[in-house]
């Protein structure tokens, strides 16, 4: 039984790594431009696929796969910003919404449309050696994207703290106009948010390949839990996603594994935890709380 | 005042008149898609009261599924009419409750505790088997006995309800009030208006209209399963159409129902299967690029840029052409 446990939250902590590392690049953009992106899943959902193909179709190793997602979706966000999203940026709330969720059913589509809707495995060998602890073995895969995920969200957290540009976007995201009389070329700075979630989805596509089936829905219900984690670590606090995602993670993992046909719904549970946790504090467990 | 609300009471007419002429037709096809269409309406009706608050939801499947469950299953024990009542009245009390735990959040807090409220109602279905069914879904009573065309009528009623709940909410009494709610909450505060009050009362209304759209959806068939009506379509679909047909109306959601089901079955007999989804996306990208503010804000702007250039020829041409 106890051997169970420590199986359980370990692994749940591994899918947790995974979540984290879907919420990243979100939680800049989200951050940064205040748009809130539903196509982000989809983006993962190329980024998986894109790793997958390089791998059946030219035998390229996931490592690469993964990086080369990453570019790819990073260049993609860039036609998707500048194409589309740029236009919206001044619109309402409401239609911000419903443009990217627009965006998100068209790209779902035509991915199941040109790819069909069925599930795929990557058959790649472990990238990494199973690892044995208390007892319990955890497989090769896993211990990557537990690794690549924190990775992920730390070069995350290093742009936005530590770099020239992540302070422009923290005062372009705190008062556009007052950036823009300081000299910051505003655009510039959201799309490049944009451009760099963009990328960070892509590679996180690469571990959903390593993990999950590769399927055009996969990132429909990745993009919603990541909206969770955002909202339980607090927007744009990015060690509050990380948190956050530890326990839908680990609430998800539990519920399946322990309560018999908890596999369909334990998902739903966590977003009950997230509606109570915001009932306390409306900004998040680490949000700034901000007056209404 | 009189004239206003006679041009109302035409208003409902011309939404009314063009479904009873389809109730009376003899085209089994065209009154599904005429009662899809209608339910389409009721539930973008809902959406938008709310968000004339200025809160943007995307858990309307929540109330459309409870309203439709909760009348299902009290029908059998008090009765429709009743059965109808209470389990509307149910969303009500559901929405006060979810509109004052939401009052606070903001932006994409507001929309994902919305959301995350949907999904937990689901699971409540789900792990309440012995009430509600499980996953195996309930058989709710048919309306009107399962003919179609009598089905459509009792929906057109159903549709009139609505788009007068709607007026009341754009009135003298209550738009002032909750635009202000929309643009300024602070300055609605401080003028005296009870935002906290009113944003409630919004939500409940709401959740009442679109539970009413849920009850009408579920008793078309006499069967219905939780994914059925806890999808996320049910919840994307009103702020599409409300959005496409424009907001702060009580046209803009019917004319939106109206243009999105077309597009959807010229999609679905051109492309087929699932290709309409495609059309349906697509469509989204372009109103929102094209027609931010909608059709019916869209014509609105066209004739009021057509009145300023009949008042002023020559200049006003000009100004149009950069308005638009």
């Amino acid at each position: 039984m106890t051997a169970a446990i420590i199986q359980a939250v370990l692994l749940s902590l591994t899918v947790a790594a995974l979540y984290a590392a879907v919420a990243a690049g979100l939680t800049l953009t989200v951050g940064v431009t205040r748009i809130i992106n539903f196509a982000h899943g989809e983006f993962v959902m190329l980024g998986a696929f894109l790793t997958y193909w390089l791998y059946t179709r030219f035998g390229l190793s996931p490592w690469l796969g993964m990086l080369a997602s990453g570019v790819a979706l990073g260049l993609f966000s860039m036609l998707v910003y500048r194409g589309f999203l740029a236009r919206v940026l001044k619109q309402d709330e409401h239609n911000q919404l419903l443009a990217t969720l627009g965006l998100s059913i068209l790209i779902l589509n035509i991915a199941i449309i040109l790819w069909s809707p069925d599930p795929r495995v990557m058959q790649a060998p472990a990238l990494l050696p199973s690892a044995q602890f208390a007892g319990v073995t955890i497989p090769g895969n896993n211990i990557v994207v537990a690794i690549v995920g924190l990775l992920l969200f730390l070069v995350m957290l290093g742009i936005k703290n530590h770099t020239r540009y992540g302070t422009q976007m923290r005062f372009a995201s705190d008062d556009p106009a007052l950036a823009m009389h300081a000299g910051i070329n505003v655009d510039r700075i959201f799309e490049l948010s944009f451009v760099i979630g963009g990328a960070a989805a892509g590679l996180s596509g690469g571990l959903v390949a390593l993990v999950l089936y590769v399927q055009p829905t996969v990132g429909v219900d990745l993009v919603i839990r990541a909206f969770a984690i955002i909202a339980l670590g607090g927007l744009g606090n990015i060690p509050g996603a990380l948190i956050g995602a530890a326990i839908l993670a680990l609430v998800e993992g539990l519920i399946s594994t322990f309560v018999p046909g908890g596999g369909s719904w334990g998902f739903g549970v966590a977003f009950l935890i997230l509606l109570l946790v915001l009932l306390v504090r409306p900004s998040g467990l680490f949000g700034k709380q901000v007056h209404a | 005042m009189s004239a206003g609300l006679l041009a109302r009471i035409g208003l409902y007419a011309a939404i009314a008149a063009p479904l009873l002429r389809i109730a009376a037709s003899d085209r089994p096809f065209l009154v599904q898609v005429a009662i899809g269409t209608a339910i389409s309406a009721i539930l973008a009706l809902a959406w938008d009261i709310l968000s004339r608050t200025g809160q943007v939801s995307l858990g309307h499947a929540a109330f459309f599924g409870i309203g439709g469950y909760g009348s299902a299953l009290l029908t059998p024990v008090l009765g429709p009419v009743l059965g109808w009542t209470v389990g509307i009245l149910l969303c009500g009390v559901v929405a006060l409750l979810l509109g004052a735990v939401t009052l606070r959040l903001r932006r994409l807090y507001f929309t994902i505790a919305t959301l995350s409220f949907s999904l937990s109602i689901h699971v409540v279905i789900l792990v309440t088997p012995g009430l509600t069914g499980g996953s195996t879904g309930i058989m709710p009573p048919v309306i009107a006995g399962g003919s179609p065309p009598l089905q459509l009528l009792f929906i057109t009623g159903c549709l009139v309800v609505a788009a007068v709940v709607s007026d009341v909410f754009l009135g003298g009494r209550f738009r002032p009030a909750f635009f202000m709610i929309r643009n300024n909450p602070d300055l609605a505060a401080a003028s005296g208006v009870p935002v906290t009050r009113l944003k409630i009362l919004a939500f409940v209304v709401s959740g009442m209209v679109a539970g009413l759209a849920g009850a009408c959806y579920c008793g078309l068939y006499g069967y219905v399963i939780p994914d059925d009506v806890f999808t996320t379509n049910w919840n994307v679909l009103p702020l599409a159409v409300t959005i496409l047909g424009g907001m702060d109306t009580t046209l803009g959601p019917v004319v939106g129902a109206v243009v999105l089901r077309l597009l959807e079955e010229v999609a679905r007999h051109l492309v087929g299967g699932v290709g309409y989804q495609v059309v349906y996306g697509a469509v989204i990208i372009l109103f929102i690029v094209g027609m931010p503010e909608g059709l019916v804000g869209f014509v609105r702007r066209l004739i009021r840029s057509r009145r300023r250039q009949a008042a002023e020829p020559g200049q006003a041409s000009a100004k149009a052409r950069l308005a638009l």
